[in-house]
């Protein structure tokens, strides 16, 4: 199924979208606000840009002085080359500590992964912390959005669930007290919790060490309470040096919420006494990425999901009608090297407006890979064959003047002398579901200059 | 058969581009006032207060936190005795801790606390309420010049800016998601 | 100095006024260009679906009909944006070279080339200004909101040095309208709500008048406009400067 049909589903409720396409501007206005208030802010973005174009440049022997300096803070590392070795080596792990009790932070690797439902399989509990993530796995959803994962529902949505789930009052809509019950219901979770699992958002080379951000507290306290913690990286997310961070904490939470910094932004280097810390280090099609020219810069992603809130078709058709992991602009850039034909309509679900390019914080040149990929799907057939052979057609007849001003000259006649009705005949013309056609003049511009030149 | 970590370090070797530079990150100036730290401070949810010296006297405790009754704290005798050995169990009625950060950030109101600092290390979290002592000398500007102040991670460390939020029901911020409930800079 | 105008396919097949707005405003600029006959597109429809590789033909054409001039000029920035950005695919000859940097945007030509900062003339309505997005982000034509809120941009000091001008001020400035080439049939559920937002936002903010300096865009915008028979004209920056008056 392409993006076009999910998206006309999403868009179909009125009142919805115009909630979603508010609530995610009002996201983007406030990272407008933080961006305005930091004079630099430009500076730093070609410095992230050019601190992870470095690293990729130079990313095994930076992958090497990592492993080197976590094993020697005592630190297990664990290297996956796609989802399924990952989420064999998490599994391992938490089997040989005979632990059933699974407490998780928000990583977009694990989704990646589909780790949770292996880990259900296996007989295993997992809670996913963070309070959006939780809400959509009581759901069974998957996420809508990097950094806002239940963006696409309501608080009465919300409510139901957590009725339903964790037995609040029927009805209670209120923010403030949804999030007090799902603080008890998950306290008792992190008590109790025998292996935290987390995502990465920095990996520092020289230090060996991960650097998680989060607003809610839930990494620190998973992993702090636990005794084993696993955090699972896709191998993109090194930076050189710890000074490095004073770049990418500053660009990150501005970036995504408007925040100033996130609330925690907390560095594990080595494992408490008496604990265990595993790092997984995850390809699963990134050093494939790596080897294609015009594509690789969208490992310079920091997963601040600034492309989402600033994307207009995003805002208007959701996360979900993207059916990847990561939706939204990046996720039409990074979905297709992993599975073209089935990610094929993504590249074209923008208009290529380019505000993505613009809000990215490393630099990523967005809209000129979706334009990209586009040119590779046509080249592979994966665009519609009627697209295809239109576009044919339209070659031929855009090299010759004269089959273009005959065609020209017949469509506007056309246009005129047929009836209202069939020309915007929503069945056969999608242009006209939304919009009239524009009125054909009796004259191109071409036959008015000719007349001119004729004249005089 | 070669490992992952073989497979993966030798495609990364042949697929990368050619090596590009490191960049050096200037040391950005910027305000380093007070008044901007605690300005910033308010505006996530926490606040500043002045007490006399890096130890809060008993008193002054008594008027910032009236209600807190299970205290942790390596900066006076504190009710609960904390270390890395304390069971889950008395962490998790731990009313208030009171511990010293190191460096606090005037761009966004975050303060660096190092793990000797922090008795154990879910006590930042796990605690109903969070107060950090901090010299209002050791206010920097930007994050450059707090990780310039930095030379290590430690173990581990952390930057808290603020109280734990979340705004994942419909964009609406609220308050004490599962760390601290409110956070209180005490400046000196 | 030989200036040619270029007119984009759908322009001169439906919105020939806006042909002979630019020909005109030039010739009031002391420009007398030319219309070479045998032009026809600069091939982004293709390019944007995929299809470079059969719009390489219509590069080859384009570069054939301009290359014997100093400018190029067309009242479209995204026709020029495609020329400058992407004729990059095409080997890169003299003739290839020399087309690229010589197209310009009309707007663009009148403040760049020629140095024009304001046109006399009276135009008393309330204006809303489309930014669109090829030339907004793609020629920096005007200041992104992404970057900056300072509202700002050639065409918006031309349009405001008309007397009796009052431009409008939109909630959101510079967000597209959803048209996208294609995107606007592939699309059409995405594509019709972007463009009946953005008309939402000037009916919103008082527009009279809804102007830009893409046609593609107004075209889409226009369509809205006529279905929903808002009281809304919709005119090219072109026609505007060039003295109409409604």
């Amino acid at each position: 199924m392409s993006h076009s049909i999910r998206a006309e589903k999403f868009v179909a409720d009125v009142d919805r979208t115009t909630w979603h396409d508010e609530t995610l501007w009002f996201v983007r206005q406030k990272r407008d606000k933080a961006v305005y208030g930091v004079p630099e802010f430009q500076e730093l973005r070609e410095l992230a840009s050019q601190i992870k174009e470095h690293t990729l440049s130079r990313l095994d022997d930076y992958l090497v002085q990592f492993e080197a300096a976590a094993k020697a803070n005592g630190v297990h590392v664990h290297w996956a080359a796609d989802a399924r070795e990952h989420n064999d080596i998490v599994l391992g792990i938490i089997r040989r500590h005979g632990a059933t009790r699974v407490v998780k932070s928000k990583s977009m690797l694990t989704e990646e992964c589909h780790l949770n439902p292996e880990l259900i399989r296996a007989g295993i509990e997992v809670i996913d912390t963070d309070l959006g993530e939780r809400i959509i796995q009581l759901r069974d959803e998957a996420p809508s959005h990097l950094v806002l994962p239940a963006i696409h529902l309501k608080k009465e949505d919300v409510s139901d669930t957590f009725h339903l789930h964790l037995g609040t009052e029927k009805g209670n809509h209120d923010p403030q007290q949804l999030t007090e019950a799902a603080r008890q219901h998950l306290r008792a979770k992190f008590l109790a919790g025998q292996v935290a699992i987390t995502g990465v958002n920095f990996a520092i080379a020289e230090t060996g060490g991960v650097v998680i951000c989060t607003n809610e507290g839930n990494a620190d306290l998973g992993v702090n309470l636990a005794p084993v913690h696993i955090a699972c990286m896709g191998i993109e997310k090194l930076l050189p040096r710890l000074t490095d961070l004073g770049v990418f904490t500053r660009l990150l939470a501005r970036s995504a919420t408007g925040q100033p910094v996130t609330t925690y932004t907390s560095h594990y280097t080595k494992p408490a006494e008496g604990r265990e810390l595993h790092i997984v280090l995850v390809d699963n099609g990134r050093t494939q990425q790596l080897g294609r020219p015009d594509f690789r810069a969208s490992l310079k992603c920091i997963r601040c999901g600034a492309c989402m809130n600033t994307c207009p078709v995003y805002r208007r058709s959701g996360g979900h009608s993207y059916d990847f992991t990561v939706p939204g602009p990046i996720g039409a850039i990074l979905s297709p090297n992993i599975d073209m034909k089935k990610h094929s309509s993504l590249p074209f679900a923008s208009t290529l407006c380019g505000s993505c390019t613009d809000v990215c914080p490393v630099k990523i040149d967005i809209h000129v890979q979706l334009y990209k990929w586009r040119q590779v799907l046509a080249e592979a057939n994966e665009i519609p064959a009627s697209k295809k052979w239109s576009m044919k057609f339209m070659g031929r007849m855009l090299t010759s003047p004269k089959a273009f001003g005959v065609s020209g000259r017949l469509g506007r006649q056309a246009l005129r002398l047929l009836p209202h009705g069939l020309t915007h005949a929503t069945s056969l013309n999608t242009w006209a579901i939304a919009r009239e056609l524009p009125e054909p003049p009796k004259q191109s511009f071409r036959e008015w200059y000719q007349q001119q030149e004729g004249k005089s | 058969m070669s490992t992952a970590r073989e497979r993966i370090l030798a495609a990364a070797k042949a697929n990368k581009p050619a090596e590009t530079k490191l960049p050096d990150v200037p040391v950005f100036g910027g305000d380093a006032s007070v008044e901007r730290f605690a300005a910033v401070l308010a505006g996530i949810g926490g606040q500043v207060s002045w007490i006399n010296g890096p130890r809060p006297s008993a008193a002054e405790l008594q008027q910032l936190f009236p209600d807190a009754r299970l205290v942790a704290s390596p900066l006076f005798p504190a009710s609960v005795p904390v270390d890395q050995q304390t069971p889950i169990s008395v962490l998790e009625g731990i009313d208030l801790a009171v511990l010293p950060g190191e460096i606090g950030v005037a761009e966004n109101g975050a303060v660096w606390l190092p793990e000797p600092a922090m008795l154990h290390r879910a006590l930042p979290t796990v605690t109903q309420h969070l107060a950090l002592v901090l010299d209002h000398r050791r206010i920097v500007a930007t994050m450059h010049q707090a990780y310039a102040q930095i030379p290590d991670a430690g173990g581990y460390g952390l930057f808290v800016a603020g109280p734990s939020k979340t705004a994942d029901i419909e964009q609406s911020l609220v308050i004490g998601a599962h760390g601290a409930r409110s956070l209180v800079v005490l400046l000196h | 100095m030989k200036v040619a105008l270029f007119v984009p396919c759908y322009v001169d097949q439906f919105y020939p006024q806006v042909g002979i707005a630019s020909l005109q405003l030039l010739q009031k600029l002391g420009i007398t260009a030319h219309f070479p006959a045998q032009q026809t597109c600069c091939g982004q429809p293709l390019a944007n679906s995929g299809c470079e590789r059969d719009a390489l033909p219509i590069y080859q054409h384009f570069v054939d009909t301009f290359q014997d001039y100093d400018y190029v000029v067309a009242p479209s920035g995204s026709c020029v944006y495609h020329v400058r950005k992407h004729f990059d695919k095409m080997e890169q000859s003299d003739a290839v070279q020399h087309v690229r940097a010589a197209a310009y945007d009309l707007i663009d030509f009148i403040t760049q080339v020629l140095g024009v900062t304001d046109i006399p003339g009276r135009f008393p309505h309330k204006v809303g200004l489309h930014l669109s997005c090829h030339g907004q982000r793609g020629l920096h034509q005007a200041n992104e909101s992404e970057m900056t809120p300072v509202r700002d941009g050639q065409l918006r000091r031309l349009l405001s040095s008309l007397d009796g001008l009052e431009l409008t001020e939109l909630d959101r400035n510079d967000e597209c309208c959803g048209f996208g080439g294609t995107f606007c049939v592939s699309e059409a559920a995405i594509s019709g709500r972007m463009g009946q937002d953005r008309v939402a936002d000037h009916v919103r903010n008082g527009t009279a008048v809804l102007t830009g300096g893409d046609m593609s865009c107004l075209m889409h915008l226009q369509g809205i406009v006529r279905r929903r028979q808002l009281p809304i004209r919709v005119l090219h920056a072109a026609e505007i400067l060039n003295g109409l008056s409604c």
